[in-house]
């Protein structure tokens, strides 16, 4: 056992370790749920990063042995350059949103529950991207949707949450049951589980490899709330408790990127995803402009902060449909590039409501005054995405829109421009109705806890930051193209 | 009588522990722990005795010898053969069994008449580990009767309700009919072979027999509740004590379900044409059953829906197996009913709970139990999840292992099942789900605005012990499935031996 090993271990073993920890202190760790939370995601990142000189030097970190011999399954985790972007991602976001709600969640004698399940949800996704079997690929695949589930079921704003919480649970886990059907067809090919005779090469009936994929792209799409398919999403994120609001939409949705990025793009050659290239486009500019216009006409500002990662998604769609190196590489850019604006949108968002107990926009207004820091940090967001230079979505939106103009489906692409204008709209206007204006009567500005700002301020660095020197990004996704893509494209 | 005398030890336990339980209840004792204390040790020995059978079979399967077998009533006749398959289902029956016992040590305080019930919970055990090991069909209709009898009873053992006596008495006259239907086949099979011993092969099945496969099939498809004989079962099962429906619904009809597909491939009735027949009927299992839980406002008669689709899966599995000759899905049927056995025993003694301690038969009255009793919250949503298929509980790999033999079979009614399977898993979660929120619902009515303070109820241990195992085996199963497929192999394997 390496050192190597021991990290690929910790990033699942120390949130883990902290769920199971918290499950057994129960009441009594109330006071110190936050910390051992905040420790087991700053762990779990720092590994992440441990293992980063290791991938440079050409390593893959694995580790696997037997688990269920007769039907072929090996309990097997990899990490490799395809896999940290979407990891590294999710282990930020995760730290990000744990120590934001120790602001945001007042602690009771439930509170050790609400971390241990935070926990799991940092789980299930570090360990969807981390597993190289299918089987494993599965359960954390679910892990990630039980434990958000319970969370919004549990910790939900609202009445409704039940009902809200079940219906997330019964869109996504159809999707899931698409994505287990194509995984179960893509082992019955290769006779096991393991992704490493997947990428050994798969050979498939031509028919079957057409439905296999149109299972995965459907399956994944509901992943990424992809219209029609997004139903679940703006229910469920307005609803959750706000650093679950951050972690579905900042790192959750972005599994379903991986999941393409993984099955369908990684095993199949471009010859035989091309019949899915202009759907997908279509698809993406769709549920862009679609969720575009839903923010504009939202009056819940969580539900249009929601409604803009349908549009976001529709973004990483149409760059994943172009097929070509610039439109895939501006995808997975626009994955962690988007987690971070998300995250500093809805970190505000929550900062706006925690403040003034109002969600509606319309009732909302003139707030610049009071609360200039928070109104500086939107605003980054705002203009973030919308695309603007020099924050970081806009690499990332070049990198699309230039894909797209790569391929025949120049149409298209305009389209896709035209729709960021949409994008500039909705940003602009919220920061404006929110900040900006006179201030409605009997709007009171409460404190703002440090936990909720600190975070909030580093992303909005981080935005600028990353918009400024986008190269060390740049490179991870690069190494993990070239994976996929090999040297034909 | 000779033979190996291990064959018939379990059944004498049973038997002998019967008897000894009814004269402990009534010149001993009536403390109702002590009485389930005893009969837990007899199921524990009986548990005990089985354990040896496991490895003779395992040892006996690899040389191509034959079965351990006890009894010679006639001209190589045997009156016991512990065959793996048999063996699967007699152990999963055992180890339920002691659970429950050791469950009612508490839950029975509800309706005391304690010397009948413990002695006929061992009787029905009984009956059903002599049904799944009978090597001959005169003794198979006897142990089934007996196994029958003991469940007619306990299904009405709250006599005082009117609701018990009518689902008894319902379950009684349909499952006389299946015995008879059963008795008339046996007589079939004997016209056209003049002997009733259970064969381990046999070339083509004349029309007697054919006839008789017939018969079979519609007795023991009442008994193992296969669309449209499953009329009884909803009522039965959910107007039982809790502790007697996690018995029926976790391992009984699947037992008469094991008996009918011994019974047709010894018969020699062509595997392919059973298979077919059985995955068309689990269609009709799977969608009828989830169908109907989807709408049930009683928590145990849900579950007992449940109990049909489920049944339906594990039909499915081994008819594709049976119909494409794929072992695993053989063994992924084995391996279902083993974790079926462990899940829906678990949630029906989880309603149990809540009746006992909250009298809570409705779904909506199990709001708040998170509240009061995390515990069982815990536990029934354990079980629950693991019968939706959600990861990483034993009911998803099984459904992991379903789906995977299947594609194996690749064939075009096999396809299709497995699509109903899919939809109707996806279907399953709306019933599933709902009855998990409503666990952990804070309000405990529909009207009331503000979330009351319920006090929280200590658990009797009777209870919780029972509850814990099973929810730490639904786990254990899901993450480390090795030795629930260990325990199916040779049973596949048997299976695969007759079709030889």
């Amino acid at each position: 056992m390496n050192i190597e090993t021991v990290w690929l271990v910790t990033i699942l073993g120390a949130p883990l370790a902290a769920a199971l920890l918290l499950s057994l202190l129960r009441g009594r760790g109330a006071r110190m749920a936050g910390w051992i939370a905040g420790l087991a995601a700053a762990l779990s990142l720092a590994s992440t990063f441990a293992l980063l000189p290791a991938l440079q030097r050409g390593e893959v970190p694995t580790l696997g042995f037997e688990w269920i011999p007769a039907a072929h399954i090996r309990l097997a985790l990899h990490l490799d350059w395809l896999a940290l972007p979407f990891l590294v991602t999710e282990a930020a976001v995760t730290l990000m949103a744990v120590v934001y709600a120790w602001g945001y969640h007042r602690p009771d004698e439930r509170t050790p529950f609400f971390y241990a399940l935070l926990m799991l949800f940092a789980v299930g996704m570090s360990g969807t991207t981390l597993a190289d079997d299918m089987f494993l690929f599965y359960i954390f695949w679910e892990l990630m949707l039980v434990a958000s589930c319970a969370l919004i079921a549990i910790w939900g704003e609202g009445e409704r949450r039940g009902a809200v919480a079940l219906k997330y649970f019964i869109f996504t886990h159809l999707g899931s049951l698409m994505v287990l059907v194509g995984l179960i067809v893509l082992y019955d090919a290769t006779g096991s589980d393991s992704f490493s005779s997947l990428r050994a090469g798969v050979t498939l009936a031509p028919g079957l490899v057409t439905t296999v994929t149109m299972f995965f792209i459907i399956g994944f799409c509901v992943k990424m709330a992809i219209f029609p398919l997004h139903l679940w999403l703006p229910d469920a994120h307005a609803v959750a408790p706000m650093p679950v609001t951050i972690m579905l939409a900042a790192a959750m949705l972005s599994m379903g990127t991986y999941g393409i990025l993984r099955f369908p793009l990684s095993i199949f050659s471009p010859a035989q995803m091309a019949p899915f290239a202009v759907p997908m486009m279509v698809a993406g500019i769709v549920s862009e402009l679609y969720g575009a216009l839903m923010a504009l006409a939202e009056q819940d500002i969580k539900r249009i902060i929601a409604y803009s990662s349908v549009s976001q998604m529709g973004y990483i769609l149409f760059g994943l449909g172009t097929l070509t190196y610039d439109g895939i590489a501006g995808a997975t850019l626009h994955v962690i590039y988007h987690a971070i604006v998300k995250a500093l949108l809805f970190m505000c968002t929550g900062l706006v409501i925690r403040a003034t107990a109002r969600r509606r926009i319309g009732e909302l207004g003139g707030l610049g005054g009071a609360m200039s820091l928070v109104a500086l940090c939107t605003a980054v967001g705002a203009l973030a995405i919308a695309g603007m230079p020099p924050f970081c979505i806009f690499t990332s939106e070049w990198m699309i829109f230039s894909g797209g103009f790569h391929t025949a489906q120049v149409g298209l692409s305009i389209l896709t421009l035209f729709g960021s204008l949409l994008t500039v709209a909705y940003a602009l206007w919220f920061v404006g109705r929110i900040f900006f204006g006179a201030r409605p009567e009997g709007l009171t500005v409460n404190r703002q806890p440090w936990a909720m700002v600190v975070p909030t301020v580093l992303l909005a660095a981080f935005a600028l930051i990353a918009g400024l020197f986008p190269a060390p990004v740049f490179d991870w996704v690069a190494h993990g193209l070239t994976l996929i893509l090999g040297g034909n494209w | 009588m000779t033979g190996d005398v291990w064959v018939v030890l379990p059944l004498a336990c049973l038997a002998t522990g019967a008897f000894i339980v009814y004269l402990v209840a009534r010149l001993l004792t009536s403390r109702n722990d002590l009485l389930a204390l005893v009969t837990a040790l007899v199921f524990a020995v009986a548990l005990v005795a089985l354990a040896p059978l496991f490895l003779i079979t395992r040892a006996t399967l690899s040389t191509a010898e034959g079965l351990p077998a006890w009894g010679h009533l006639g001209e190589g006749g045997a009156f016991l053969r512990a065959d793996p398959g048999g063996l699967v289902v007699a152990g999963v029956a055992l180890g339920l069994g002691l659970l429950v016992a050791l469950y009612s040590g508490r839950y029975l305080a509800l309706d005391h008449r304690y010397e009948t019930y413990y002695p006929l919970l061992l009787l029905l055990v009984a009956g059903l580990v002599g049904m799944v090991l009978a090597a001959d069909l005169f003794n198979l209709y006897v142990f089934c009767e007996l196994m029958s009898a003991a469940a007619y009873v306990l299904v009405a053992f709250r006599r005082r309700l009117a609701t018990a006596i009518e689902a008894g008495f319902k379950y009684l006259v349909m499952g006389s009919v299946g015995t008879v239907i059963i008795l008339m086949g046996i007589s079939f099979v004997y016209r056209e072979t003049g002997t009733l011993a259970l064969p381990q092969a046999m070339g083509v099945p004349g029309p007697w027999a054919r006839a008789g496969m017939g018969c079979f099939l519609v007795g023991f498809g009442i008994k193992s509740a296969i669309v449209p004989l499953h009329t009884w079962l909803p009522d039965a099962h959910g107007r039982a004590p809790s502790s007697i429906s996690a018995m029926l619904s976790g391992i009984v009809i699947q037992s008469a379900f094991y008996a009918l597909l011994k019974i047709s491939l010894g018969l020699g009735f062509p595997a392919r044409g059973l298979g077919t027949l059985l995955i068309v009927l689990s269609l009709l299992n799977m969608t009828l059953g989830n169908g109907l839980a989807l709408v049930q406002t009683h928590t145990k008669r849900l579950l007992a829906y449940s109990t049909i689709a489920q049944m339906g899966y594990i039909m499915l599995s081994v008819g594709i197996g049976l119909r494409c000759d794929v072992p695993w899905a053989i063994q992924a049927g084995f391996f279902l009913l083993l974790a079926h056995a462990a899940m829906k025993g678990l949630a029906f003694l989880c309603t149990g709970v809540c009746h006992f301690y909250c009298d809570a038969t409705r779904i909506t009255e199990l709001r708040g139990t998170a509240a009061r009793m995390p515990l069982v919250a815990v536990a029934f949503s354990v079980a629950l999840a693991g019968l939706a298929g959600v990861p990483p509980l034993a009911g998803f790999a099984a459904k992991w292992f379903v789906l995977t033999g299947g594609v194996q079979a690749a064939d075009a009614l096999g396809y299709l099942g497995l699509v109903a399977f899919v939809v109707n898993s996806l279907l399953a979660l709306g019933y599933y789900l709902p009855l998990i929120g409503t666990l952990f619902t804070r309000k405990t009515s529909e009207v009331s605005e503000t979330s009351e303070v319920l006090p929280q109820i200590r658990i009797s241990p009777w209870m919780a012990l029972p509850l814990v195992v099973l929810a730490a085996l639904v786990l254990i199963l899901g993450l480390y499935p090795r030795p629930g497929l260990a325990l199916a192999l040779p049973a596949q394997a048997f299976i695969f031996e007759m079709l030889r």
